[in-house]
This record gives structure tokens, sequence and C-alpha cells, in this order.
């Protein structure tokens, strides 16, 4: 090789060397790629979170308008309804967000700290959003009717309005990253060995189940559970939730965007 | 020069085939690569490694001197805009353009906006609702407006009219020109980016057949048009890479330069000389290729039966 080569060489990686960067420093990019479309993660997000609590509100109104006004609380479960549409938009942006972000080339890790970060500000407002509706329900006395979406005693316990709202933003999280980790896994691996995981789960799932009971450890487990808070529950909920995030970048490490 | 991708016996195999073999590929900076291979000879897969969008089952890939697999130093530099590129569902052009913006560090805002108005590409339908010309164009424009070091277009006129097309080809010649960078584009249309083309890359079932520079390879055969007899003895030993006997008269391909003193002879005794195009000599070469495996096929063949 002549000197000149040589010295071009050394120029170009001179200037490679001056171009280093940190490995993160497309990280708030990579957050801001999920809103891409805000519709996407904000507005269908926030008006489910109302439709549904407006749809609880009126069936209600019109159970209690039904019976003679008084009578215990009425609970519903349309707070969740929130929860599965993010689960499913997380499962999305694994299918969809992702292929995109590799044509932008960031690198795998950058997007699933980015997805995370983004999921985690989405399950924050969700989170903050909860407590308040809990506030406005105890305030009108759950809309004059006792019907209550959001104070909900398994969401309160031990904690009040704002360890529920911890609760529900850690569960939205935990939801969010399940969504994305299904839909990686089907990118990733053939439909007849993501329903062999599935069913090793569940298999698994089972197993532990019927350990309890052999051993007759379910009074421990309630004992267990009695004694946790809202904040408590949130707090082994996100640990669970960071290692699922971890295996989900081990999935998608090796997925390939066209597969 | 310097190098800006480098392959070193790269191989990717799938389970029941293997799309690339022990490739190595040193494309030089700053040039435009033309990659051409018929479909499923390895062009998509090559690119999706190189850009780390892929991996390799073997083998090292280095992208401006570095490993480019999760890494962030060489990443940004790099661009590789699919033949069907995803984007986010329900997004606009101008919401892929502006995560572009974002994720490119030379993103040029103006350009992207220019020449989606060049490409009409529509402003308020979603891009899973354009026609696939349309949404080839927007993948053409962050491809160009990314100014990428080194940007892959994977076959990216699919979709575009013949007025796209040779827009695409403009564009991205007047931008070369003004910022210079490496541009592999890979195409079935050989003859029409062959006027693009610095250097030329054949890929063939999983190998690379020819690495060459263009004007190289355009004076590596000759089309001989003339009586049989007279061709038959100019050609001589050289190989003949494809012939077409029109009663008396022949059309034949052949192998090797003609020196002056040979292009004269042929003249005077009414032998018609022509230039073979880049998209002729590639097919020949690669139907030559597909010949030879033939004929060292055979044996094992027959040892098998």
């Amino acid at each position: 090789m002549s000197s000149l080569a040589v010295q071009s060489t050394e120029a170009s990686t001179a200037q490679d060397q001056q171009a280093s960067r940190s490995s993160f420093a497309r990280l708030p990019s990579a957050f801001r790629l999920q809103f891409t479309v805000p519709s996407q993660m904000i507005w269908v997000p926030l008006g489910v979170f109302f439709l549904s609590w407006a749809l609880a509100i009126g069936i209600g109104l019109w159970i209690r308008h039904l019976g003679d006004g008084t009578g215990d609380p009425f609970y519903t479960g349309a707070s969740q309804a929130t929860v599965w549409c993010l689960a499913f938009i997380a499962a999305y942006s694994a299918s969809h967000t992702f292929p995109f972000s590799m044509a932008l080339s960031y690198s795998r890790r950058v997007f699933v700290l980015g997805a995370f970060l983004a999921f985690a500000a989405v399950s924050a407002g969700f989170g903050a959003l909860f407590s308040i509706a809990i506030l406005l329900e105890r305030t009108t006395g759950g809309f004059w009717a006792q019907s209550y979406t959001f104070d909900l005693p398994l969401m309160t316990q031990n904690a009040g309005a704002l360890g529920a709202g911890v609760l529900a933003g850690t569960v939205c999280l935990g939801a969010m990253m399940v969504g994305f980790f299904w839909s990686i896994l089907y990118r990733r691996v053939s439909l007849a060995l993501l329903w062999v995981i599935a069913l090793l789960l569940v298999a698994l799932l089972a197993v532990s189940v019927m350990v309890l009971t052999q051993n007759g450890w379910w009074p421990q487990v309630f004992d267990w559970l009695g004694v946790q808070s809202s904040y408590s529950f949130a707090g082994w909920l996100l640990l669970l939730t960071l290692g699922l995030t971890a295996v989900n970048y081990l999935v998608i490490r090796r997925a390939v965007p066209t597969a | 020069m310097s190098t800006a991708v480098e392959l070193t016996q790269v191989s990717r195999r799938y389970r029941s085939a293997t799309a690339l073999e022990n490739v190595s590929l040193s494309l030089e900076r700053d040039a435009i690569h033309g990659l051409l291979g018929r479909n499923g000879a390895g062009k998509t897969t090559l690119m999706s490694i190189a850009a780390a969008q892929d991996w390799p089952s073997s083998g090292e890939v280095k992208i401006l001197g570095l490993r480019p697999h999760e890494n962030e130093q060489v990443l940004p530099r790099i661009c590789f805009v699919r033949e069907e590129q995803r984007y986010v569902d329900d997004a606009l052009a101008k919401h892929a353009f502006k995560a572009a913006a974002r994720a490119f560090p030379r993103w040029d805002a103006q350009l992207a906006a220019q020449l989606a108005r060049e490409f009409r590409v529509p402003e308020k339908t979603r891009i899973k609702k354009m026609s696939r010309g349309q949404r080839s164009a927007v993948g053409v424009i962050i491809g160009i407006a990314s100014r990428a070091e080194v940007t892959f277009f994977d076959e990216p006129y699919m979709g575009l009219d013949a007025v796209a097309r040779q827009l695409f080809y403009d564009r991205l010649l007047e931008d070369y020109a003004s910022h210079p960078r490496t541009v592999v584009l890979s195409s079935h249309l050989i003859d029409e980016i062959a006027h693009l083309i610095e250097n030329v890359v054949v890929i063939d079932q999983g190998q690379i057949l020819l690495e060459e520079p263009v004007e190289q390879l355009r004076d590596r055969a000759v089309t001989l048009v003339g009586r049989q007899d007279i061709v038959a003895e100019v050609i001589g030993t050289r190989e003949v890479l494809h012939h077409e006997a029109m009663g008396r008269i022949v059309r034949t391909t052949v192998l090797g330069a003609l020196d002056e003193p040979e292009r004269r002879a042929l003249q005077e005794r009414d032998v018609e000389i022509l230039p073979v195009s880049l998209q002729q000599l590639i097919v020949r070469l690669t139907a030559r290729e597909d010949t030879s495996n033939q004929t060292t096929m055979a044996p094992s063949e027959e040892v098998a039966r």
C-alpha cells in the first residue's frame, strides 16, 4: 500500500473516531418514534378511557334507575378497556414500528429501550388519570349512583387513590410489554412454535397451582397477598416487567424486519 | 480510496436454503455500486446483513470500518429502504419524514419536501392507502434525503412509472454529485441504471460472480454480426457467450476485447461490431455460470444415480 493510501486510511479512521457518539444518543428519537402518529398512542387510548367510563356510568345509572335508588355499590371492570387497548397498540408497535425503526437504522437495543420508555410514559399518564378518576368517583358518590369504575377495593388496597394509580400504571406497563412480547415472538418463530411456547407457559402456571394445592400452601399465599399494598404489588410487577423487557430484547435481537 | 462495505466469508443459511455462501466483498467509499442478480440470488439478504438488519450465520461484516450490528456508532450513517418497506400504521408521508429527520443526522428536510412535490406524494393519504408507486416514492425520498454515508436501495423502482423512475435516477445522481456517498443499488432494470453505477457486483445463487468497474466490464465482450464462416474464423479460441444464426448470417457475442487491427480487419470483411449492453453481458455471464454449474454437477448426479 502506498504511503498516500495509508495516510488516507488514517485520516478516515480519525474522522470515524471524531464522529464517535454515545450509544444512546438516539434514545430520545426512538422514544418519539412511538408517538410518530399521535392518535396511536395518545388519542385512541384516551378515547377508549373516557368512552368506556361513560358507558359504565350510563349502565350504572340505568341499573340504579331500575332499582329503588339505594343498595350496595356497583363496581364495573371498564377500567380494563384502556389497558387492553394499550396492550394491542404495543403489539402493533412490535409488528409495524419495529420494521420502520430498522429502516431508520436504530439498533434493536435503542428501539426496545425507546419503546419501554414510551410505554412507561403512557402508563404513567394512565395511572395519573386512574387516580383522578378515583377522586372524582369519591367526590360524586359514584356519579350519584354508587357506580365505581376506578375506585375499586382491589386497586386501592392499603394505599388510597395514589397507590391505586401507581398500581394501575404498572399493570398497564406490564400488559403493554406482554403485548409487545407476543407480537415480536410471532415475528421471530413459526406459528407452531408460538403455540408450543404459549402452551408451555400455561402448563407452567398449572403446575405452580398444583404444587401450591398439593402442599397446602394457599393460606400462606393469601396471607402474603393480604399484607401487600398497591405500592408493593406495583413494585413486584415492575420487577417482572423489567425482566420481560430484557426477554423482549433477547427475542427482538435476532428478529428480521421482513420475517 | 477507503472501503465503505466489507464482507469477509459471509454465509447466511436458513433451515432449508443457503442465501449467501462464503461471500467476500469490498465496496469502495463514495461510489455508486450496482448489485445485480436474478430473483432469489441473495441481493436482499446481502444488503440486509450489510445494513445490520439481518445476522450472518458466519463471517464478518464491516461498514465504514466498524461492525454495524447493534452499533449506534455506525448505524445512523447507514440507510436501507426495502422494496416493500413497512411504515407505522396510519402514518402520513410527513410522519415518516419527521421520524427519519430525527433518526438521520444528515437529513435534509428541504430536499425531502422538494422530492415529495416532484414525486407527487399525496400529503393527506395514509401511506398504507397509497398506491405501490407512491409508497415506493416515500422510501426513495427517505433514502435520498437521509444523505446516509452508506445508502442501500433494494429495487426502489417497484411500482414507479417510467417518469418517476427517471426522476429518481436524476435526483439521486444530482444529490450524489453535491454530497458524495456510498450508494448500493439493486435492480433488475440493468440498462436503466447502467449510466448511474460506477461498479458492478453480480450475485447468483448466493455467490459473487463478478465485481468490476462498469467501464472495464463493458470492454469484456463484443457482439459480431456477419457471415458465419468469417465470424467463426475471427472468433478463434475466444469464449462464446451467445450465438444466434439467421441463415448464413450469425450474431455472436464473445468474451474478450478486440484490438484495433482486429477491428479494422473485421470491418473490411463486412462484419459489424456491436457493443454489448451491460444487461446483455450480465445475462450472458449469469447464463454461462448456470451452464458451467450444470456441467460440473453432471458427474456427481451420475454417481448419485
